[in-house]
């Protein structure tokens, strides 16, 4: 336990350098975008908040598929832990991008392909961890979530295709390839490193802490069993 | 008995269940209708609404009306306590499924079919053969709400907050199947079939398969004790 705490110190502290690095260079370093100004800058949190979400996503849809193949409680927890840090970076991709939208285009919210993809994709998540939280009884929570984590993932493409058939013309996100300037393209993949890093710190943490659940929710059995005798 | 026996076996028991009670279509049916009605005082129906927001209270009262009907093709196995004997029959348990599936397929257009002509009175629409398409669109849509449907009916049957969890469930996984089946009976009610509709239709017939692949990959699991 004292070797994983030191580790986990380690990465705390490259966690806050990292994000330090980050704001710097968001701030400070890269240029200035000409039409949208200092606007622009909310895209360096936003975009890696967003392949973080997607790359939670998977984790989800690994950690179901291994857990209905073995049933090793690990695989359960991944999904679990993964599930609710995608959601959370799900929120910030929801935050910054009205955040973004409201001087660029006028409005906070405009019902726009990826916007709304993003949006289903994170309700049916938060649907996922509802419930994981109100509706299994102990023992049937892991399976039952793991067969949702699964079709989850399959309904994501899904999602991204019938929004784009829906509003296609509506497509007001800035595209993909888009020429960033080498100064822009640094910025960009520090965020990706910091984020990267908040992930795996988190993730890591958030497992300890269901270790720690699952093991206060043993002894509280043991003890109802032993006050019943 | 082989596979597609023991699912015919299950659809021929919910068919002759239901044909003996009538306690899942006619509840559909009229909730569906009900849902019609409450739009109306939400929209003012007919005129102009129809072709800005008629596909999408036709479809939302379907959606609501296969949750009620979703809720009870398990509900009916567990109060009884067969599911467990359904279970225990040797054999794929997708059987299961597969039957159960094609039960609330056959309910669902059941109730569609209902419901048509009364949305065309409510909506002032002069009924004629450019609405044909739509059951292309009804077939397709209800494919894709059953294959979803059923799995999520599965699996809430046996959580606590049942009733309350299936649209939780639901609403969120259908509505890229949903998307489309309101654009493509727009479309229709529009009378632009062919080259614009078919991407839609596309869309829902990789949502039903892809569903009812993963629901018979998947069930054995959703129902497992």
């Amino acid at each position: 336990m004292k070797n994983l705490s030191n580790a986990s110190k380690v990465l705390s502290t490259l966690v806050f350098v990292s994000m330090l690095a980050a704001l710097g260079f968001v701030f400070l370093y890269a240029p200035m975008e000409k039409e949208m100004g200092d606007t622009q800058r909310i895209f360096y949190f936003h975009v890696p908040a967003a392949i973080s979400a997607f790359i939670c996503f998977f984790l989800v849809f690994l950690g179901s598929v291994q857990y209905l193949r073995t049933r090793e409680t690990r695989w359960d927890r991944l999904a679990l832990c993964s599930a609710e840090l995608g959601v959370m970076f799900g929120l910030i991709v929801l935050i910054t991008g009205p955040l973004w939208a409201k001087p660029i285009w006028g409005v906070y919210w405009r019902w726009e392909p990826r916007l709304t993809s993003m949006l289903i994709t994170f309700t049916i998540y938060v649907a996922y961890l509802m419930i994981r939280t109100h509706g299994t009884r102990s023992g049937q929570a892991p399976r039952l979530a793991a067969v949702l984590g699964i079709v989850a993932f399959a309904n994501v493409p899904l999602v991204y295709y019938s929004v784009d058939l829906w509003a296609a013309e509506q497509q007001l996100h800035p595209p993909r390839n888009v020429g960033l300037a080498p100064e822009m393209r640094y910025t960009l993949w520090i965020c990706y490193a910091a984020y990267a890093l908040l992930l795996v710190q988190l993730l890591l943490r958030r497992l300890d802490l269901a270790r720690i659940e699952e093991a206060v929710e043993r002894l509280r059995q043991r003890r109802d069993e032993l006050a019943d005798y | 008995m082989n596979f597609w026996q023991r699912t015919l076996a299950i659809l021929h028991k919910d068919l002759m269940a239901e044909w003996r009670t009538k306690e899942r279509l006619s509840p559909m049916a009229f909730f569906s209708l009900l849902v019609l009605l409450v739009f109306n005082f939400s929209f003012e129906l007919g005129g102009a609404a129809l072709h800005e927001i008629g596909p999408g209270v036709l479809w939302s009262s379907f959606v609501f009306a296969s949750l009620l009907g979703l809720s009870r093709s398990f509900a009916d196995e567990r109060e009884n306590h067969s599911l467990d004997a359904l279970l225990m029959a040797p054999g794929d348990r997708s059987a299961i499924y597969l039957g159960k599936m094609l039960g609330n397929l056959i309910f669902l257009l059941a109730v569609e079919l209902i419901c048509l002509p009364f949305f065309t009175l409510f909506f002032n629409l002069s009924p004629g053969w450019f609405l044909l398409p739509l059951l292309g669109v009804f077939f397709l849509g209800s494919a894709c709400l059953s294959a979803a449907g059923t799995l999520f009916a599965a699996m809430s049957s046996n959580m606590r907050l049942r009733e309350l969890l299936l649209p939780l469930l639901m609403l969120p996984m259908i509505l890229p199947a949903l998307i489309s089946c309101v654009e493509a009976t727009g479309l229709v009610l529009d009378h632009e079939w062919g080259e614009s509709l078919y991407p839609h239709l596309k869309m829902l017939a990789v949502y039903a398969i892809v569903f009812i692949a993963l629901s018979l990959m998947l069930f054995e699991y959703a129902v497992e004790e």
